[in-house]
């Protein structure tokens, strides 16, 4: 079984694809066979942050069943051991994608044979972008210390919280549900989805407690990006505090990534950052990020 | 995970019920950061009306916990709730040196005396006496005096500045911890300092193990 990695952060502009592309390059480096595959269906950019302007192939004629396999779709990156699936002929209507492509593709993906499997989200909150992001278990939100993205956030994790509830319950038992939590508080599935928990659990504890079980299954993780100087360095962990306490999720904070102008600049050179500079503070810190996921000892981290 | 509402003063603000005020002040402090109404950290996750609520809550527990009196009037509640048993309450006479909060820290006149105290205990302790005997001191003997006295790690860090994870990796032997040795030197001699004993003499012994 490969290792799933859904990237995704409610907001763009965040940096999911710079980091995305980023620590696939540094796990690729380190020897893992790495697939990136970009799953901003409707805003792909992720070929052309690893330095692939004009990929032939992607995820669209896997969709379209130009080619049977989502293996075929798979290009090979000029760097050993990464690989992309590229969305960047996706048409331009396959945002709303129907949902038994959507299930075909995310039975794919999981079939593949790679060591890591790295998804970049699209921003926003549609049952596309959570159903990626529900993949697997390890879900790694980007989020950057301003109160837009910070919004954002817990607009995605509640998101994936009503999500998951609602996949459980099927439709029409999700809507009795969500009735009842309003009709006690005006803003249940919006702001406490907690509450539908609480409720289901009083109705029917036994299902009550699977579905509990279900969202402690998470394991979230959470990058701050693009951390200036003067921003508070706690901001993350306050953040996963928060989410721990209030909501009952559990979520791990991975690190700050320094604010780096010279992104901007590779970005627009299409040269990969961590192998321009290699020795900033940033590319520093995605190593950290990346040592934190993974587990990896010291020594490895270093020969990164 | 219990609701805010279930949740006592001691829960509330995640402390031990044994917290000592300087504990409590802190974890209060910690808490603001989160709840305050200009917190990035927890921007849009609260209404106003549920921020307000929780502050409210914050507030009643750091005055009720910080107030001797009322303190133990709630403890009192909660045994009553069979919450809290006796024996875990906070006693005042254990950790009296670091009772007061950051702002009221002793002062050098007061941490003098306290040294002063401090060495007739050591000097009259057969225990304390045993120990320092060794050729050889290490981490657990220093705690055990320590322990012996009565001196919280919280309040030799507070007076002789030095963070309590260096105090800690000076009891736990983790002498990989210190920045170097020089520093590890400073460290352990300002401890034994503190507590009434032989800075010179502790830190040789201490740092003897080290050379092996």
């Amino acid at each position: 079984m490969p290792h799933i990695w859904p990237i995704g952060g409610g907001k763009g502009g965040t940096g999911k694809s710079f980091f995305t592309g980023n620590i696939g390059i540094l796990l690729a480096r380190q020897g893992f066979k790495t697939l990136l595959i970009d799953a901003d269906l409707g805003g792909p950019n992720l070929h052309t942050i690893v330095g692939l302007p004009n990929p032939a192939i992607s995820l669209s004629d896997f969709l379209n069943k130009k080619v049977a396999t989502l293996q075929e779709t798979v290009l090979e990156m000029p760097i050993h051991n990464l690989f992309l699936i590229s969305g960047a002929k996706n048409k331009l209507d396959i945002a709303n994608l129907a949902h038994e492509q959507k299930t075909k593709t995310l039975r794919a993906i999981s079939r593949l044979a790679y060591d890591y499997i790295l998804l970049d989200l699209g921003s926003g909150t549609s049952f596309n972008t959570i159903d990626f992001f529900t993949l697997s278990n390890s879900g790694i939100f980007i989020c950057i210390p301003e109160p837009t993205s910070i919004e954002n956030i817990y607009r995605l994790v509640r998101s994936v919280y009503v999500r998951k509830i609602r996949q459980v319950l099927k439709i029409d038992r999700f809507r009795s549900l969500a009735e009842k939590a309003e009709a006690q508080h005006e803003d249940a599935v919006i702001n406490h989805p907690e509450y539908l928990l609480d409720m289901l659990k009083e109705m029917d504890p036994e299902e009550g407690s699977a579905v509990e079980k279900i969202l402690k299954a998470f394991q979230f993780k959470l990058v701050l990006n693009q951390v200036r100087r003067q921003d508070n360095p706690k901001i993350g962990a306050l953040i996963c505090k928060i989410v721990e306490k209030h909501l009952g999720m559990k979520i791990q904070f991975l690190g700050n990534v320094s604010f780096d102008d010279r992104v901007h600049e590779a970005v627009c050179r299409r040269e990969s950052f961590v192998d321009k500079y290699s020795y900033s503070q940033a590319t520093l810190d995605l190593r950290l990020v990346l040592k934190g996921i993974t587990g990896m000892t010291d020594e490895q981290a270093i020969a990164l | 995970m219990k609701k805010l509402d279930a949740l006592n003063f001691y829960e509330l603000l995640e402390v031990a019920f044994d917290a000592s005020p300087f504990e409590i002040h802190h974890a209060y402090k910690e808490m603001f950061q989160l709840y305050h109404e200009d917190s990035l950290a927890s921007y849009s996750f609260f209404s106003r009306g549920e921020r307000e609520e929780i502050l409210a809550k914050l507030n009643e527990a750091y005055s009720t916990l910080m107030d001797e009196k009322k303190r133990s009037q709630y403890d009192q509640i909660l045994i009553e709730q069979g919450v809290l048993e006796e024996e875990m309450q906070y006693q005042r006479d254990r950790k009296k040196l670091s009772l007061l909060p950051h702002s009221k820290r002793p002062s050098a006149d007061t941490a003098l005396r306290i040294r002063d105290r401090l060495k007739i205990m050591v000097s009259s302790n057969a225990m304390i006496q045993e120990i320092l005997a060794h050729d050889v001191l290490s981490g657990s003997d220093l705690k055990k005096i320590r322990d012996e006295l009565g001196v919280s790690l919280e309040e030799i860090a507070e007076t002789v500045k030095v963070r309590m994870a260096y105090l800690r990796a000076i009891e736990e032997d983790q002498f990989e911890k210190a920045p170097s040795r020089i520093f590890l030197k400073g460290f352990v001699r300002a401890y034994a300092q503190y507590i009434g004993l032989d800075a010179d003499i502790v830190a040789s012994r201490y740092l003897k193990r080290i050379n092996n």
